[in-house]
Parts: structure tokens; C-alpha cells; sequence
């Protein structure tokens, strides 16, 4: 089988010619000597804060000419980018499957040899050696923020009646109970919008399957099958306590509901918070650990990577990407962006947490987190919609053919990366 | 040999109008496709390097079941909507074309949906779905109104068409209108004499006068409806339960976002030929019954 780089013909070089020219990216120097860097990040709610930091940037370096893009999906404008083989410098994305994917196609650079690293937890930066496909060396992305995910509740009315948070799945079932048994609404979802079927059905995995099953399963070590089961369940379970009909609601109007106090608790990510608060600033939120264990030891934070920078593989100008990194990794431009966007910091040091992670804080500071199952998931194989199709499958053998749907598709999937894992464990007998 | 020379001047600017034109759509319109066609032959993520996997992606094309699932609903939903529309925008231009009041506001009118957005209006109607038709179905008693219709994966496809009908229905009114206006008056004078009227006047008259916009609108819809994509961004976002994926849908979502550049290149080659053939197919079985006056 041909390896081959991007094959173009002579015409299409012309007709991209204008474009490129238009829209080039990487380290285009500018007349009067000064080196420009541009970065495009994916998360556009953090956009004010971006545009913050590249003014601030800019008027204090004079070598250095920073552009800091925050474009609305962002990962098809990238792709769409790379398609044109048009690169930014750095790239702030999160530690997700493209990550490993963009890792895989060798677009990123090498770089363990940058002395912020020594400043980032280590967890985070095993988080991102877990999102490599086949193990490489070096390093490859500077995790910058987490995010945690489990269950939002409004604390308000939690110290009205007493509640406390649970620990495990029995006490969170009693809860669920109580709430509804006092007239109100335990859950509020979302889950026309598909991809928010995956925030419980994360949360309830980190606790009961392995972290490295992805890899696991396609080292032909076990199955989906074997793993998943429980959590599938447990997610179906979560559905008595939720309102009526939850797919025909959206993200925002689960959002809304629970700003407006109709639901006392959301199982969703923190990112959730900043919308929840446009419409009700005043809300008192906090978060709790998804208890999907009996066994409270079990329990462990669901977070990962928000948002990660990589330097770009032919970036032209690595000592000046270093520069402003080193900007970026500043306590204080730490400390304006969890404020921001009430993230986690993978940052070493002694940061101000937001209010609503005071229930996930001791998590946070012993370092018992997980990552995201969902990361390891090819977004063209769609988990979150075989959840939703499963969620709303109400015959008997539901589970069944949902775990057997996912162990198929999986192969299907993920063909090349399985035949490319095999091979490697092939050429490394000894790997683990 | 002035005439020569002037004549050669005229094909001078023809060429010079038609070539930027030409050079334009092969390089934004065939050079892409050409492309496309190329990558559907590799394993092709979008970025990145890639292998040449042969026929592997059209031979998976036909085994894989969210594919095969997509065209059954595209085509049920484009076959669906192009009868409606066309019935529908059929009456409204022969209610339209008639002597009645305000004619010129009411034809403004029923072209608006034309000028909102796609997505615009799916979001509107989304709102609509969601909220109100459920609150207007509870007050009414109607079980199967009383829950989002987008909700259920039985009538998710059916709100679809609505919204796409609805937007439709005026540029094919408006062509109807325009092939209305082609009839000569004298022809129906003709027919009356021999007692034509009603429905009969429409069928043996009205009708076969005005195949030609008739074909062409049903070219146009089949074709739009397969292409369909906004609405389902808008409204349903391909579920649920996966059940709304049209083809258009699908190879957006993972050829852009999901990694399957390659696969969904192949899959957007086999969609073009089958567009090519439904299309082609249409013209001549259409055109036959095509009469002149």
C-alpha cells in the first residue's frame, strides 16, 4: 500500500494559490521584523477572554505580533484549514479523539523540550499520553484547563430541604426519591441535542469502566460488552427522574429550566454553568461527583482536557510559540481564565476555584479524575446518537443490542487504528 | 472581409465573457469533484496522511447500514415532499392566476417563506414543534399531537417535510404562475365553445399546456429535497434515534467532522450519479408527454 502525502495537481495548486495566499497562516513574518504567531482555539465562549490576552500580549512584546482566533466551530474550520494544508502556529483544542487523530497525522510538534511543562499536573499530562493511539515519544499538547463533569445542583433549594450530597448510586436513587416525593422535578434534559447524552453516560463510566478500555478493546483484550453494560443501565435509570419526554428539549432549554429552578439538579459538565447564568445570574450553583458506584471509593471525577495548546509541526518560529505559551501559563492569565469560565487549572499552584466546584474540589486537589470515555470515541461512529437510540429503544433486549451495536460498529470504525495497534504490538512484544 | 473581421470580434468577446466563466466553474466546481473522486479511492481523514484503500469505501458503502438507512429516508422524504409541493403550488398558482383581488400582495405574500433562511426557519419552526403544537395538542386532546412531534421518530420525518414544504411551495408557485400566464386566452375560448369547463378545462387544456414548467418543477424539487440539509441542522440534527439522516447530513457531518473525508467522498460520488440518473430519467419520461401548440 502507497503512503503518500497530499497528491496535487498543478491546476488545483493555482486555483489555491489566491486563497492560500489571502489566508496564510503560519509565521508569516511582517515587514518590520516582527514575528507573527496566530492562534486559533476552539472555544469560543472563552472568546472575550482571548481577545484580553492578545491585547495585553501585544502591548507588552514588540518582537512578537499575536493574533488569537475564537471562531464558532472551530474544529471544522481547522480541518477545513488542514485540507488546505494552511496552518495556524498553535492550536488550542481540546485533548479529545482529534487530538489523536491530528497526533497520528503528524501535524503536531514535538515539544518536551518547553520548560512550562514542569508546571503542569501530571495528570493531566498522562491524560494526554492515554489520547495517543499507538505510544509515541515526546510531548505533544500543553494542557492549560479542565473541566469537570457530574451532576449541577441548585444549591439553594438543596439547603431549603436538608439535602445533602451523595456518595453513591443507592443514596443518589433515595435522593431522586425525596426530591420528587416533594412535588419537584429531579432532572431536567437535553437530549435533542445528541451530544448531551454523553455528559451522565461519561460520568457514570469513569466510574465503573476502566479508563484505558478504548485502548484495551482494541489491543482485542475485551469487549465493550463487558464493560458497558452497567453503565447503560445505570443511564437508563437516571430517565424515571427526568421530565417528561426529555427528547424533545434542547441543551438551552435544559439550561433554562434548571436556571429557572424547575429541575434541582443537571448531570452536565461545568462549561454548562456560564449558560446557566446568563439566564439567572443570581443562581446558587454547586456540582457533586456522579456517585455511580455503591462503593464511594470507586467514585472518581469525570474531567479532562478542556483546552490544551499544541504547537503546529511546521511552525517556523518555536522560540517565539514558547514566548507565548509562557504568556499564557502566567498565574494571572491562569487565574483570569478560570474566573472566566470557571475552569479547573492543570496548572500546578494555588489557584482560586470557582464556587460551583466546592462539592468536586477535594477531587480536584487529590488528583482522583478520569478522563472522558467519549474522547476515545470516533465522532463519525456517533456514540451519542446510538445512546440516544438506545435511550429511547424500550424493548426488552435494549441493552443487548446496544452493546453489540457498539462492539460491531467499533470494528467498524476504527479498522486502520486496530490493524495500526496490532501491528505495533506486533513490532513491541514487549509492550504492555 | 471587414464582415470577417467584425465577426471575429464578436467571437472574441464571447470568449472573453465565456472563459473567466468557464475557468471559474472548472476550478470551484470540477477540479473539487474531480478531487473528491480521487479521495473516495483512500482512507482519507480530512488532514494528514492517507493510504490508498482501493474500492474498499464504495464496497463498505453498500454494507453499511446508517447509509443505506439514509437514502431509504432521503428518498421517502424528497418523493413525499415533491408531491405535495406540486400539488399544493399547482393550486395556489391557478388560485393566484385568477381574477381576484390584491393579486399582486397575495403573490408577495405567499413568496416570502422563499426569502427566509433555511436555517432561520427551521429554527422557528423547531420552537414551534417544541412548545406550541404540543400545548395546542394537549388543549385538544390529540395524543399523538400532545408530545413534540420532533421527539418521536415516527413523525420527526414529517415535520421535516412540513417546514420544507412550506418553503418551497412559493418558487414552485411562481413558476406555475409564470407557465399559467403562457396559456392564450383564445385557447380556453376554444375549449369553452366545446363546453370545456372546471376540471375538465384543467386537465384536457390547462395542463398539458403547462407540462413543460411541470417538468421542470418536478427536476427541481426531486433534486432540492435530495439535497436536503438545512431543515435537518435546524430542527432535528439527524435523530432522533438517528432516524433523520439524510444523505447530504451524513456526509457533512462525517466527512467535515468526523474523521471519514474519504468514505463520505465515495458515497458523495455514488449520491451525484443517482441525482444524474433520477434527473435525466425525469427529463425524457417527462418531455415525451410535452405538448406544442
Amino acid at each position: 500500500m502507497k503512503k503518500c502525502m497530499k497528491v496535487t495537481t498543478a491546476a488545483g495548486l493555482l486555483a489555491t494559490a489566491g486563497l492560500a495566499a489571502a489566508l496564510s497562516g503560519c509565521g508569516a513574518g511582517d515587514d518590520d521584523g516582527k514575528v507573527t504567531i496566530e492562534i486559533v482555539q476552539y472555544k469560543p465562549e472563552a472568546a472575550t477572554y482571548f481577545d484580553t490576552v492578545e491585547e495585553k500580549f501585544n502591548s507588552t512584546h514588540d518582537d512578537i505580533q499575536l493574533i488569537i482566533d475564537s471562531p464558532n466551530d472551530a474544529m471544522t474550520i481547522l480541518k477545513t484549514r488542514f485540507i488546505r494544508e494552511d496552518y495556524p502556529d498553535i492550536i488550542g483544542i481540546g485533548g479529545d479523539i482529534n487530538y489523536s487523530n491530528f497526533l497520528d497525522s503528524d501535524l503536531l510538534m514535538d515539544i518536551s523540550d518547553y520548560e512550562g511543562l514542569d508546571s503542569i499536573k501530571q495528570t493531566y499530562l498522562d491524560i494526554d499520553k492515554e489520547l495517543e493511539f499507538v505510544p509515541k515519544d515526546g510531548v505533544y499538547a500543553v494542557p492549560y484547563m479542565a473541566n469537570a463533569a457530574g451532576i449541577l445542583y441548585n444549591r439553594d433549594i438543596f439547603e431549603e430541604h436538608g439535602w445533602t450530597i451523595p456518595t453513591t448510586w443507592d443514596e443518589l436513587n433515595a435522593l431522586c426519591q425525596e426530591i420528587q416525593d416533594a412535588g419537584l422535578q429531579p432532572f431536567y434534559f437535553g437530549f435533542k441535542d445528541v451530544w448531551t447524552c454523553l455528559a451522565p453516560w461519561n460520568a457514570i463510566s469513569v466510574d465503573l469502566a476502566p479508563s484505558d478500555l478504548c485502548a484495551q478493546v482494541n489491543r482485542g483484550e475485551t469487549t465493550f460488552a463487558d464493560n458497558y453494560r452497567e453503565v447503560a443501565e445505570k443511564t437508563r435509570a437516571l430517565l424515571q427522574y427526568a421530565q417528561e419526554d426529555p427528547f424533545a428539549y434542547s441543551y438551552n432549554d435544559a439550561c433554562t429550566a434548571f436556571a429557572r429552578g424547575e429541575a434541582v439538579m443537571y448531570p452536565i459538565g461545568s462549561y454548562a454553568v456560564p449558560q446557566i447564568q446568563q439566564v439567572n445570574p443570581d443562581i446558587n450553583i454547586d456540582s457533586f461527583v456522579m456517585p455511580a458506584s455503591n462503593n464511594a471509593e470507586d467514585n472518581i471525577l469525570n474531567s479532562g482536557n478542556d483546552l490544551q495548546f499544541s504547537v503546529m509541526a511546521n511552525c517556523e518560529h518555536k522560540e517565539e510559540a514558547y514566548e507565548v505559551l509562557n504568556f499564557l501559563l502566567e498565574d494571572e492569565n491562569v487565574q483570569d481564565y478560570i474566573n472566566d469560565q470557571n475552569a479547573v487549572p492543570c496548572k500546578q499552584g494555588d489557584f482560586e476555584l470557582a464556587p460551583m466546584l466546592d462539592g468536586m474540589k477535594s477531587y480536584i486537589e487529590e488528583g482522583k479524575v478520569a478522563d472522558y470515555q467519549d474522547h476515545h470515541y470516533p465522532s463519525e461512529m456517533s456514540v451519542d446518537a446510538m445512546i440516544q437510540t438506545y435511550l429511547l429503544d424500550n424493548s426488552e433486549n435494549a441493552t443487548d443490542t446496544f452493546l453489540e451495536r457498539f462492539d460491531t460498529e467499533w470494528v467498524r470504525y476504527n479498522r486502520d487504528l486496530i490493524r495500526k495497534v496490532q501491528d505495533y504490538m506486533k513490532e513491541h512484544p514487549d509492550a504492555e | 472581409m471587414k464582415k470577417k473581421h467584425t465577426m471575429g470580434n464578436r467571437q472574441g468577446t464571447f470568449l472573453a465573457i465565456t472563459i473567466p466563466v468557464l475557468l471559474l466553474f472548472f476550478c470551484f466546481n470540477t477540479l473539487p469533484l474531480l478531487k473528491g473522486f480521487f479521495y473516495s479511492f483512500t482512507n482519507f481523514k480530512g488532514y494528514g496522511s492517507y493510504d490508498m484503500v482501493g474500492l474498499r469505501n464504495y464496497i463498505d458503502l453498500f454494507s453499511d447500514s446508517r447509509v443505506g438507512h439514509s437514502y431509504l429516508f432521503t428518498f421517502k422524504y424528497a418523493i413525499v415532499s415533491t408531491i405535495i409541493v406540486n400539488v399544493i403550488s399547482l393550486i395556489l398558482a391557478l388560485g393566484l392566476n385568477s381574477k381576484i383581488k390584491a393579486k399582486s400582495a397575495l403573490r408577495a405574500i405567499y413568496f416570502i417563506p422563499n426569502i427566509l433562511g433555511g436555517l432561520v426557519v427551521g429554527y422557528i419552526f423547531s420552537f414551534f414543534f417544541t412548545y406550541i403544537l404540543p400545548a395546542l395538542g394537549q388543549a385538544a386532546g390529540i395524543e399523538w399531537l400532545s408530545s413534540s412531534m420532533l421527539s418521536n421518530e415516527k413523525t420527526a420525518w414529517m415535520a421535516i417535510v412540513v417546514v420544507g414544504c412550506w418553503q418551497s411551495i412559493a418558487m414552485n408557485t411562481i413558476i406555475y404562475i409564470s407557465g399559467l400566464q403562457t396559456v392564450p386566452e383564445d385557447v380556453y375560448e376554444a375549449g369553452a365553445i366545446d363546453g370545456a369547463s372546471g376540471w375538465v378545462r384543467f386537465k384536457s387544456l390547462t395542463f398539458p399546456l403547462i407540462i413543460p414548467f411541470f417538468t421542470i418543477n418536478m427536476v427541481l424539487c426531486m433534486k432540492n429535497f435530495l439535497m436536503v440539509f438545512d431543515q435537518i441542522m435546524a430542527l432535528t440534527k439527524g435523530g432522533p434515534s438517528q432516524s433523520t439522516e439524510s444523505i447530504s447530513y451524513l456526509i457533512y457531518q462525517n466527512g467535515m467532522s468526523g474523521g471519514q473525508f474519504g468514505f463520505q467522498s465515495a458515497n458523495a460520488v455514488i449520491f451525484f450519479v443517482v441525482i444524474v440518473a433520477i434527473s435525466v430519467f425525469q427529463m425524457t419520461v417527462l418531455n415525451k408527454k410535452e405538448e406544442q401548440l
